[in-house]
């Protein structure tokens, strides 16, 4: 079987006292999106740095396509393409200049990164002012121009460290449907704090914080991972919430309860549950029950223990 | 091997055309307006300078200094811009060029910048005083300004490499390279200082830089040893400098 497209094992880097990256291990399929979540100092953007070859690690492996991150980083520069946090434009080259310098220092020629550079600049929406200078452009428009510049030269694999950090949601979808035009062409690998995003994009996500890894797998295996308890939320007519409450608290099959003025939500041990909690409110005005569909936040907020800062 | 070096150094070189005429401006006025206090305003009372008159005692030093202050800032500024501000560095870093054609670029933008703005100058004092200095004089005199604006590129690049703020930047310029241009004699002979500080001001490469320039441009007199001591200092400061950038990207 071919080595996967990126591979880490047991990649560690200190700052100092500081542990940034703990031990990682991953494996990212050829071909697929691979998101990587975790919340401000996580460790994303030290991971990406040290696969994309701007930095050392302190212990460990990485390779990318099968090549060692440290032996053979010009070949491993050569097949990828990196769309930093930062944005990195040359504010004093055009648009369309910012693409040739890069096609230039990938050694293509002229004849070749002409009609890419010009496909490209279709591509993103940005044929129109491929003349202009990147300061001129909204966020959304460069953060495209950043994203172009990194499939100039055809790269097999993509990494995007927040590709759509500070974009209003319009121009997050318009990222999103770019990256989702390229899957299959290459190995994406993306790291953001945002769990939609994740979840509309990505085939495979892992969940870091402080360094280690905590989570790996589909949004579906991820979710299935929280305890098989469900929530529904059920809602009282009239002001007697508080009364109910008590009543569900009683009750054995019901693990936890919060309640918010006259809405109760109650963690479950299993759905069979249900039927007991309907009987016990016979003749109770309910409003209405509805099951709390698990969200991948909240498989964040059990594994980090905390909301995603965006 | 420097195709990456080239194409930086073509997107320098882009960026300096297009604001050509503006640059030279700015570049050009302010020695120009020493020129014209000192050397024209100050001349009558200064006399002759070992053997010169004042305005041409100053002219070779003008010129040096506009083409190694040149060198200097474009380098220090335009790597501390790069790299901290634009992040430019960084998005070459992920191309298949090495870290050492990086740097080996930007040392060539300042250099250029350094003679292009030496030359106009010069140009300019020329045009506007009856000296005439014979082409043989000029010629040897490249043998200063080339590796003077070398060796003031590659400090600017160090400085620029290891000084991540810019006031940082400033007073380095203000302690330490200006002080340095102005006592290698570019307003006054050497032998204006006391004899115990004159042996170590000579040992300076920027002393035989500007004392070497004046003398082959003035006086044809021709100083082969400082030639060679700015050369060499240039190169030391070329590895110096490449080593240097190497060493903090690795970081
Ligand atoms: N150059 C550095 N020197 C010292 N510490 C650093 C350096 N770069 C990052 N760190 C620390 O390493 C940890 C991980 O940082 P990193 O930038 O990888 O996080 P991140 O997951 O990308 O965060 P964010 O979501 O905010 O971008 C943080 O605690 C950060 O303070
Ligand atoms: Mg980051």
């Amino acid at each position: 079987m071919a080595t996967a497209a990126i591979v880490t094992r047991s990649l560690t880097k200190s700052y100092g006292e500081l542990t940034a990256l703990d031990s990682f291990d991953l494996e990212v399929e050829h071909g697929s999106i691979f998101g990587l979540l975790g919340p401000n100092g996580a460790g994303k953007t030290t991971l990406i740095r040290i696969l994309t070859t701007l930095m050392r690690q302190s212990s460990g492996d990485a390779s990318i396509e099968g090549l060692d991150i440290l032996r053979s980083g010009r070949e491993i520069r050569s097949m990828i393409g990196v769309v930093s946090q930062e944005n990195s434009l040359d504010r004093y080259l055009t648009a369309r200049e910012n693409l040739e310098l890069h096609a230039r220092l990938h050694g293509m020629e002229k004849k070749l990164y002409k009609r890419r550079i010009d496909d490209l600049l279709e591509l993103m929406g940005l044929a129109g002012r491929q003349k202009d200078f990147p300061d001129t452009f909204s966020g959304g428009m460069q953060r495209r121009l950043v994203i172009a510049r990194a499939l100039v030269h055809q790269p097999q694999v993509l990494f995007l460290d927040e590709p759509t950090t500070g974009l209003d949601p319009q121009s997050r979808r318009a990222v999103w449907e770019y990256v989702r035009s390229l899957a299959g062409s290459m190995t994406i690998f993306l790291t953001t704090h945002y769990l939609e995003e994740a979840e509309q994009l990505c085939d495979r996500i892992a969940i870091m914080d402080h360094g280690r890894l905590i989570a790996i797998g589909s949004t579906q295996e991820l979710k299935d991972r929280l305890s098989g308890a469900t929530v529904y939320e059920i809602e009282f007519a009239g002001q007697d919430a508080d009364h109910y409450a008590a009543l569900l608290g009683a009750m054995p099959c019901v693990i936890d309860l919060k309640q918010v003025e006259n809405k109760i939500a109650i963690t479950l041990e299993c759905w069979e549950c249900l039927s007991e909690i309907v009987t016990a409110l016979n003749g109770v005005p309910v409003r209405r029950i509805s099951l709390q569909e698990r969200t991948l936040e909240d498989v964040f907020i059990s594994l980090t223990g905390q909301k995603v800062r965006e | 091997m420097l195709r990456g070096s080239l194409a930086i150094w073509q997107r320098d070189m882009l960026i300096l055309r297009r604001s050509i005429i503006s640059e030279l401006v700015a570049v050009v006025a302010y020695p120009l307006t020493i020129y014209l206090a000192f050397g024209i305003g100050m001349q009558s009372y200064i006399g002759l300078v070992d053997g010169a008159p004042y305005s041409m005692f100053i002219a070779p030093g003008l010129i040096t200094m506009t083409a190694v202050s040149a060198a200097y800032n474009e380098s220090v500024w335009s790597l501390w811009f790069h790299r901290r501000v634009q992040f430019t560095i960084e998005s070459y870093r992920v191309t298949p060029i090495s870290v050492s054609e990086i740097v080996i670029a930007k040392i060539f933008t300042g250099f250029t910048h350094g003679i292009i703005k030496g030359c106009a100058v010069g140009l300019v004092i020329f045009t506007i005083t009856p000296f005439r200095f014979p082409l043989e004089h000029l010629l040897q005199y490249l043998l200063f300004l080339i590796p003077g604006s070398a060796l003031f590129s590659c400090a600017g690049i160090i400085s620029g490499t290891v000084m991540d703020k810019p006031e940082t930047i400033g007073k380095v310029e203000a302690v330490l390279v200006m002080p340095l241009i102005f006592m290698s004699g570019l307003f006054f002979p050497l032998s204006s200082y006391p004899p115990s500080v004159v042996s170590w001001v000579r040992a300076l490469p920027t002393t035989a830089l500007f004392e070497g320039a004046r003398r082959v441009l003035v006086a044809g007199d021709m100083q082969s040893l400082a030639a060679l001591q700015v050369s060499l200092s240039a190169i030391v400061a070329f590895v110096a400098a490449v080593c240097i950038f190497r060493y903090k990207m690795s970081e």
